[in-house]
């Protein structure tokens, strides 16, 4: 039963993505796509000041970013009341995600640190747990690492980075009207594809996940990003998007109001504790 | 006829002006990668690279976003290629697809992102992380070099001159007026053979004790005895102890000098640190001086109404 279930599920998921199937694309139209939702993003910079006689081309200038929202996450099957934090970084690929959850029992707060870097997953009983002797637990969580790892690269600027490093593999298409880049990920998450939608301003506004595998069904997912604007206290022209609703197999797992997001690449290290990377599987080392 | 002859000498006119302002356009470096060496490496007499000369070839070592974005690790080899030195990962280059110049809050807030992009972070422990981001976050009121202040080693970076001599090497770090205001800042090094004063017997200073010493053909200063009042790089709000410790090497080879810096601080950092090599070029003119540093007044603070900053 469990596997029919989960059988429906899969085939529902390819489903939806072979709704319409893309078209080859040549490299210029894929290149012009992908560089419309950079720029709509803030992603592409340049600055002039003190150049002399330099003018560079611009790049990409997202690396580190944190943001806090609050709203609600799953429980068990239950919506509880959610406090969201994300500590997130591309060079190195990691994320830190800090949440404090209410009512899920009617007991106290839960409080749950879920941290990724590379290949290594682990979860952390404070900030920084396990770099320091006596300050904090930190525990493997192997398990979790796709699941964390595709949160980082299913987020809009993620996406960005994604496509332009699938290069000839991703694809453009048209869908109702509206803009779609399809690609592979690949390294840890080899297997997923993905499908990000474009609104009338290259903003992502959707994107959806699909396993090619059964055994990664799990990672099957469908987020929906909104609302975007420059939200930092440090203004950089860098376009946040201020809710965030993520299903799994057509339930709300997640739904945050983004109160503040900073983009200005702030401080932010994934050291892996030393028990992590001895635990690691043999081919994450 | 003659209607349509001047047209078209008009027309030619206006080509060869044309022309002519493009051939007197200078060449514009598309790359912030560093200088390529050429010529030999002077020395002194003992045997040792002459280190000596005006170090400030690229034109723009302090204030422009080239090199600072070099210095933050993030190498731009051309139109489309760039690559983090410390990582090894590629960045995704977008060629300019405007021509409308940035006004001064797009460029600002590009630059500000440009130079924290790299991935060469120093590790702070987890107790001071929130303490560097909310540093580097303020840092319009937060930054001691702001006001007026010398920028300190190794935040520094390559000193703009060098005088070297058989017992001692000069340093001369002119001072920046204007949207940087640091003050102008030297260190006479000595090259004796001399030893450290115990720490706990030195009063902290901004460029604290140093000694140098030759490895090779490289020179390594070494450094204590540093105030707390300084960071140690030109962004990110890296804040160190009264016991850091630096150990700066500089290497010439023809007419770049190489400068990387190791800071060490166990009373903050988890592990020493080393910045991205940096790479000065040598002023080609022989005759060339270094300019008097405009005065330095900050003015700009009090009127700031938002945390946009450099």
């Amino acid at each position: 039963m469990r596997a029919t279930i989960l059988a429906t599920v899969i085939l529902a998921t390819v489903g939806a993505f072979a709704v319409e199937s893309p078209r080859a694309q040549s490299a210029p139209d894929r290149a012009k796509v992908i560089r419309a939702a950079a720029d709509a993003l803030g992603m592409a910079k340049w600055s002039d000041i003190g150049t002399a006689t330099t003018r560079l081309p611009g790049i990409d200038i997202v690396n580190t970013m944190e943001f806090r929202g609050s709203g609600t996450s799953d429980s068990a099957g239950r919506a509880v009341k959610t406090e969201y934090h994300v500590a997130l970084g591309y060079n190195p690929a990691a994320m830190r995600v800090e949440m404090i959850r209410t009512g899920a029992d009617g007991g106290a707060a839960q409080h749950t640190i879920q941290t990724v870097r590379d290949t290594y997953a682990w979860d952390e009983s404070e900030i920084g747990a396990g770099m320091v002797p006596g300050k904090g637990t930190a525990t493997p969580a192997n398990a979790a690492l796709k699941e964390r790892l595709l949160q980082l690269w299913t987020l809009p600027y993620g996406v960005v980075k994604a496509a332009l490093a699938a290069g000839d593999k991703t694809m453009v298409s048209t869908e109702g009207g509206a803009t779609v880049i399809t690609f592979p990920l690949s390294g840890s998450l080899a297997g997923i594809t993905v499908k990000a939608t474009l609104d009338s301003n290259s903003l992502i506004t959707r994107v959806e996940t699909r396993a090619d595998n059964p055994a990664l069904a799990s990672l099957a997912t469908q987020t929906e990003y909104s609302s975007y604007s420059d939200r930092a206290e440090v203004l950089t022209d860098v376009k946040t998007p201020g809710r965030i609703v993520r299903k799994q197999g057509g339930r709300t797992i997640l739904d945050i109001e983004v109160k503040t997001w900073e983009s200005n690449n702030p401080y932010l290290v994934f050291p892996v504790p030393a028990n992590v990377k001895a635990t690691a599987p043999a081919n994450s080392r | 006829m003659r209607g349509s002859g001047r047209i078209i000498a008009a027309a030619a006119a206006s080509c060869l002006l044309t022309a002519a302002v493009l051939a007197q356009e200078p060449a514009r470096r598309t790359n912030n990668a560093p200088p390529k060496p050429s010529g030999a490496t002077p020395r002194t007499a003992d045997g040792h690279p002459d280190l000596s000369g005006v170090w400030n070839g690229l034109g723009d070592n302090l204030n422009g976003v080239p090199n600072q974005i070099a210095n933050n690790g993030v190498i731009i080899e051309s139109e489309t290629s760039a690559r983090d030195l410390h990582s090894g990962q590629t960045i995704a280059v977008f060629p300019r697809n405007t021509t409308r110049g940035q006004n001064n809050e797009q460029a600002e807030r590009a630059a500000a992102l440009l130079r924290r992009s790299g991935s060469n972070r120093p590790l702070y422990k987890p107790e001071y992380w929130e303490m560097v981001k909310n540093l580097d976050h303020n840092s319009n009121e937060e930054d001691p070099s702001n006001n007026c202040m010398p920028a300190g080693v190794p935040r520094g970076g390559i000193p703009s001159y060098i005088s070297q001599h058989g017992n001692h090497v000069m340093f001369i770090y002119p001072g920046q007026g204007g949207l940087i205001a640091t003050q102008t800042m030297y260190r006479m090094i000595p090259l004796d053979g001399r030893k450290h004063t115990p720490l706990q017997d030195l009063d902290g200073t901004f460029t604290g004790e140093s000694i140098a010493r030759w490895e090779g053909d490289t020179l390594v200063v070494d450094s204590w005895g540093f105030t707390p009042n300084t960071w140690f790089d030109q962004i990110g709000g890296y804040f160190h102890g009264e016991n850091m410790h630096v150990i700066e090497r500089f290497r010439r080879d023809g007419n770049t000098l190489t400068w990387t810096a190791t800071v060490e601080d166990p009373d903050v950092l988890l592990e020493p640190w080393t910045t991205t090599p940096r790479v000065a070029l040598l002023n080609p003119r022989a005759d060339s001086l270094l300019p008097e540093s405009q005065p330095c007044s900050e003015r700009d603070l009090s009127h700031l109404v938002t945390k946009e900053h450099h």
